[in-house]
């Protein structure tokens, strides 16, 4: 807990200090029409350090010793996270709709284990059927890489 | 005035096409309440976009139908596995289990889907009723009002929260310095977009709620790992026709725990404290409170009536003021912006 504790704090404090660095270049006082643009993000990203500081001093004190996550825990939450991180940053470059049917088939068959047949037709259908829905029904455009390009979208 | 609009509303509530959409919402929503890990705001927020080629009126029944169904799946399982689906049913838990165990699955469960009819009822009727005067009064509201009511909401959210305050603290502060991010509509300026074009706009609320609420939902229930032990419980006709027979019995149980639901659900987060309430008055108020947690058929009633009540409540400062009272309530608030209704006091004149 403590560990996760203060390295919680410590990113949140370094987030708190880039908006106080934006907030600075925006002005932080009081215009003549009112509060200048970083006047709200400034006392907010105040409050949120001083928020973490007395986070980390908690920790620091008397937090328990108990482990945050055990070996088993993290395990299938980061087989999960890791995948999901990759569907986000495929579809930057193959697409929203082939990122998904890799991500499906992926976590399916590693994490699920499903056999090859339920893996195929649900890895495939899934992402057409969003095709059709987004692309074709509600004419919304989604991210498309390079196989809908060759197919004419 | 109230009454006219309430048959009006049960009118167009039940013309077939809407009233197909309601069974279709509550059978996807108890699907999701039953799987762990997804809950009537996780529900509300993946179906939000298949809603907006609908009319808004559809789109409402079809997502507040979704958000009944996931309440009830949460009692389902609370009743069968031991594990609530949402934090407002982990009071069911105290004697649906162990009358599942003792065989009493099918009784548990007619109770419980009883109760949440009479609670949704209940709010039902009273937020009709309700409504339009709650909605004359914030009209009057003027910017020291509105600021007033939600120093209030964001005081309970610490204060109700639960846990370590300074972490409720931190989370709101999170989120306001997401809401500051953008374009600045009071002077124009851009702030904390450090030069990404996609962050002009501003982080989009529902993506805060699916990637921060959703994702991290999803993540607990893969660490709590997935594994069931269930109870297997027989629901025919017969045992639902019986419990309804003892129902009436508590018909004290049922308007307590209506009026705590409907008083708690105005407050953010006021679900969950509702049905613990509601447990612990009825069983304050019992006859026999030793057969509390060994299961006691009203120690089922109340916490789901309480629940089912406040859900119903939760929506009314959300239409009115214009503040969303649950999480779900919050993602329904982004709906109906997107629909074009501006939720607040203007929407009912």
């Amino acid at each position: 807990m403590r560990t996760a504790d203060l390295t919680t704090a410590l990113i949140l404090i370094a987030g708190g200090a880039l908006v106080i660095w934006d907030s600075l270049r925006l002005g932080i006082g009081w215009g003549t029409d009112g509060p200048q643009s970083g006047f709200f993000p400034f006392w907010l990203a105040v409050l949120l350090v001083g928020a973490c500081a007395a986070i980390a001093l908690q920790a620091r004190r008397r937090a328990s010793r108990a482990p945050f996550i055990t070996r088993a825990q993290a395990r299938p939450v980061l087989s999960t996270l890791l995948p999901s991180a990759g569907f986000v940053l495929l579809t930057q470059f193959i697409g929203l709709y082939v990122a998904a049917m890799l991500f499906m088939g992926f976590y399916m068959r590693w994490f699920g284990r499903y056999g090859w047949i339920p893996v195929a037709l649900l890895s495939v259908l899934f992402p057409v059927l969003t095709f059709v829905v987004f692309e074709k029904w509600f004419l919304v455009p989604m991210p498309k890489g390079p196989l809908e390009a060759w197919l004419g979208y | 005035m109230g009454w006219e609009n309430l048959l009006l509303g049960f009118q167009v509530a039940l013309q077939p096409f809407n009233l197909g959409l309601a069974v279709l919402g509550i059978t996807l929503g108890t699907i999701i309440g039953v799987l762990p890990g997804l809950g009537g705001a996780n529900g509300v927020a993946i179906l939000l976009p298949l809603t907006f080629s609908m009319n808004p009126t559809s789109a409402i029944i079809l997502l507040t139908s979704l958000y009944w169904g996931a309440l009830f799946g949460g009692a389902i399982t609370s009743i069968l596995f031991n594990i609530p689906g949402e934090p407002w049913s982990v009071a069911t838990t105290f004697d649906g289990y162990p009358m599942a165990r003792n065989g009493q699955g099918g009784e548990a469960l007619t109770a419980a889907f009883t109760s949440s009819f009479v609670g949704a009822l209940f709010s039902v009727v009273l937020i009709t009723l309700f409504a339009p005067l709650l909605a004359e009064i914030a009209l009057k509201f003027g910017p020291p009002e509105f600021f007033a009511i939600q120093l209030l909401t964001f005081s309970s959210f610490i204060g109700l929260g639960g846990g370590n305050p300074i972490k409720s603290l931190v989370a709101i502060l999170i989120g306001f310095i997401l809401a500051s991010a953008g374009l600045d509509i009071v002077t124009g300026q851009l702030r904390l977009t450090f030069g990404i074009t996609e962050l002009m706009k501003g982080f989009d609320f529902i993506i805060a709620v699916i990637g921060l609420f959703g994702i991290g939902e999803i993540l607990l229930s893969v660490e709590e790992g997935l594994a069931f032990r269930g109870v297997s419980a027989r629901i025919n006709p017969t045992v639902v026709w019986q419990t309804w027979k003892i129902l009436p019995r508590y018909y004290r149980t049922f308007i307590r725990s209506a009026f705590i639901g409907f008083w708690m659900g105005f407050k953010p987060g006021g679900a969950t404290p509702a049905s613990f309430m509601s447990y612990a008055f009825a069983r304050r108020f019992s006859r026999n409170p030793e057969r509390f947690g060994q299961g006691e058929i009203e120690g089922v009633v109340a916490p789901e009536t309480a629940a089912h009540a406040a859900g119903g409540a939760s929506l009314l400062p959300m239409i009115t003021l214009g503040i969303p009272g649950s999480p779900t309530a919050a993602v329904m608030l982004g709906g109906l912006i997107i629909w074009g209704l501006q939720p607040g006091p203007m929407l009912f004149r």
